[in-house]
């Protein structure tokens, strides 16, 4: 991909800051009005989209900051450090201990954000804890090895998680815990579920995907990326399953019996640069992709038309987020390069 | 990414009451400039303030990679890649393990990661013994003669609990388990921090300093089940002949072969090539260039079970070009 032609949303409706540090993840509120950029050194950097303001940067934790998401309140984000802290980072800057681990690292943070009920969650080593919006917490879950990654499902009702051998589904509300066992043998580093519910995918050591359907239990293999994939995102409805770690970006398909027996779609490769992070639009097939070199492209899933976001720069992609209305793109990288992209225009 | 600067990792072998903690506080403690992240297992026993210090459980999986004995470390591919996030804040890292640890899943980590091979280098591993029980741990565990076998620098330490003659013996009974691996003999784990650290052992420069002679005898007291052997050609050796052959031998004999190094001399090629491999899973690479006006020679060195001589000789002999 030649960049010197090509106009860059970036240059022309974009907002950009070269921060000190590492990009580890990046998220808006639940607003949607503001980003914030999560990073290395245990400081959250926030900006307010549209807006000429100065970033605002906040030390939230001592050590690195490990995650980053979005609090039910708007305005507001919750964290997990190296530090053993799980911190909610107030609109007005203030900071709370939602709960604390000592030496244990919060590893993963994630939240349920919803107007009337809303739930927040971490995990340290083998437990993943359960909050409700007010911070309280409801219970404890534990599992057979660490947790390394965590998702609600697109109601709130389950919490996933991914561990060792494979992944356990637990049911939020329920008075006795008896989870769903997901195995399937090797490392499972990251999960999500699909926004019907009725599946639940992980990304593995190998470089691979594992999912299963939950239906009829019937295993899912997506394989042959060259890197792992650390980042996988479900379409509006569903339909694809886009993925980070292949010189392009790899879309499963969640349709017509896929993704089993089914090859999946290669979108804006080319170039032989690694995808490093990918996220689907909220309302529309529109998938917003970063690569290795800092490239950022959104691609139109339907037609494969790729619109540059972001020149080469900045080191590898580490991070990306739409906000609700799908209206922001915020991406960040190894580096520290952390930038906002407006497409409010192109919404209409 | 060519220019991502490496972390240079140690790992810290040993057993319980060998001296690793003793080590571990000296290394924390010493004015040498240098600032570690360490990963502990035994949190609390290191009483050494430092906000760099992680707790770790061991956790040791399976790869599905289709190699029968690959078991790598999961809990340091996550905490690793977290700190490789927090730049600039340390120099190095050194990882500690339980005393009963088959060192073979750290290292194997190493290889087999991308994000690690990426952001760290091996750059020792490390193994405290101690004198005195040595002779008792090596009879009643393999794991002393894992941690001797994958060492490549080994602390003599409690010397002063043993008679000089005790010394020698139990030092050549290390030497017969591996003889390429640094012996530094200590008190009380007293020993000068630049040289256990940073130092590039893993780096296989030191198998060419080696005395091919020194390993020519044949090892007495084959109790502990590991020694080593080494070879030496002095024609080229053919890339493809040399992947062909290894590939099958560590496909066969990988499970007994804990460590392989070599130093290979290539066709029309003036800088040499280091090979090594951790039981099944092989690496490797150019390091720089043949010194002129010295003959090039390429040397293999194995340290495992049941290292069958005269085939392995004869395996390395018909890798040289025009063999």
């Amino acid at each position: 991909m030649s960049s010197s032609r090509l106009e860059y949303l970036l240059a022309s409706r974009g907002m950009v800051r070269e921060l000190d540090g590492f990009v580890v993840a990046a998220c808006f509120d639940a607003s949607g009005t503001v980003a914030s950029f999560g990073m290395g050194d245990g400081t959250q950097h926030l900006a307010r989209v549209g807006e000429t303001d100065p970033w605002v940067r906040h030390v939230v934790h001592e050590g690195g900051l490990l995650a980053l998401a979005p609090d039910v309140t708007p305005g507001s984000f919750i964290s997990g450090g190296d530090d053993g802290f799980f911190r909610r980072l107030r609109a007005n800057g203030d900071i709370d201990d939602i709960a604390s681990f000592g030496s244990r690292w919060v590893e993963h943070v994630t939240s349920f954000v919803d107007a009337k009920s809303g739930l927040l969650a971490c995990s340290e080593r083998k437990t993943v804890h359960l909050f409700d919006r007010d911070g309280r917490k409801l219970k404890s879950l534990d599992h057979p090895s660490t947790v390394a990654g965590i998702g609600f499902d697109a109601k709130g009702k389950r919490v996933a998680a991914a561990h060792y051998n494979g992944a356990t589904l637990w049911f939020v509300a329920a008075k006795t815990d008896s989870p769903r066992k997901l195995e399937w043998k090797g490392s499972h580093t990251g999960v999500v579920i699909h926004p019907d519910g009725t599946a639940v995918v992980t990304s593995m050591q190998e470089n691979a995907l594992h999912g299963w359907r939950l239906t009829d239990g019937q295993n899912m293999r997506m394989s042959g990326y060259p890197a792992k994939t650390a980042f996988m995102s479900f379409s509006r409805n569903g339909k694809w399953l886009a993925t980070s770690g292949a010189d392009a970006v790899v879309l499963w398909p969640f349709f017509g019996g896929g993704p089993m027996g089914k090859a999946p779609t290669e979108l804006a490769g080319g170039a032989g640069v690694i995808c490093t992070a990918v996220a689907c639009h909220p309302l529309q097939d529109v998938v917003a992709a970063g690569f290795a070199d800092g490239m950022v492209v959104l691609i139109d899933i339907g037609t494969g038309r790729i619109l540059p976001g972001a020149p080469p720069g900045g080191g590898s992609v580490s991070a990306m987020a739409w906000n609700s209305t799908g209206a922001w793109l915020a991406f960040g990288t190894e580096d520290g390069r952390a930038a906002l992209i407006d497409l409010t225009a192109r919404e209409g | 990414m060519a220019d991502v600067s490496q972390v240079p990792v140690t790992v810290l072998t040993g057993f319980l009451g060998a001296g690793k903690t003793t080590l571990l506080n000296r290394i924390l403690t010493e004015q040498h400039g240098r600032r570690y992240a360490v990963v502990i297992n035994e949190f609390g026993e290191l009483g050494v303030d430092n906000d760099l210090v992680v707790d770790a459980d061991e956790e040791v999986f399976e790869m599905n990679n289709g190699c029968i004995c690959c078991t790598v470390r999961g809990d340091l591919i996550r905490i690793l890649g977290a700190l490789f996030r927090r730049r600039g804040k340390f120099d190095g890292i050194i990882i500690e393990t339980t005393g009963l640890a088959n060192p073979a899943p750290v290292a194997q980590t190493f290889f087999v990661d991308e994000n690690l091979r990426t952001h760290a280098k091996l750059d020792a591993i490390l193994t405290v013994v101690d004198a005195c029980n040595l002779p008792a741990r090596l009879a009643d565990s393999p794991e002393a003669s894992a941690q001797i076998a994958f060492a490549d620098i080994i602390i003599l330490n409690k010397t002063d609990l043993v008679t000089p003659g005790q010394l020698d013996a139990v030092e050549a009974r290390v030497r017969g388990i591996n003889p390429l691996a640094r012996i530094i003999r200590a008190e009380r784990a007293a020993v000068p921090v630049p040289e256990l650290l940073d130092r590039g052992a893993f780096d296989l420069d030191r198998i060419l300093a080696m005395d091919p002679d020194f390993l020519t005898h044949d090892e007495h007291g084959h109790s502990e089940g590991v020694n080593s052997v080494s070879f030496e050609v002095s024609r080229p050796v053919d890339p493809e002949k040399f992947q062909a052959w290894m590939g099958q031998l560590l496909q066969e004999k990988g499970a007994d072969l804990l460590r392989t190094k070599g130093i290979l001399e290539h066709p029309n090629e003036d800088r040499r090539f280091a090979f090594q491999a951790v039981h099944m899973i092989a690496d490797g690479d150019y390091v720089g260039k043949w010194k002129e006006g010295v003959p090039r020679k390429s040397k293999l060195v194995f340290i495992g079970r049941d290292l069958n001589r005269p085939q392995l000789r004869r395996g390395f002999e018909a890798c040289q070009v025009g063999a």
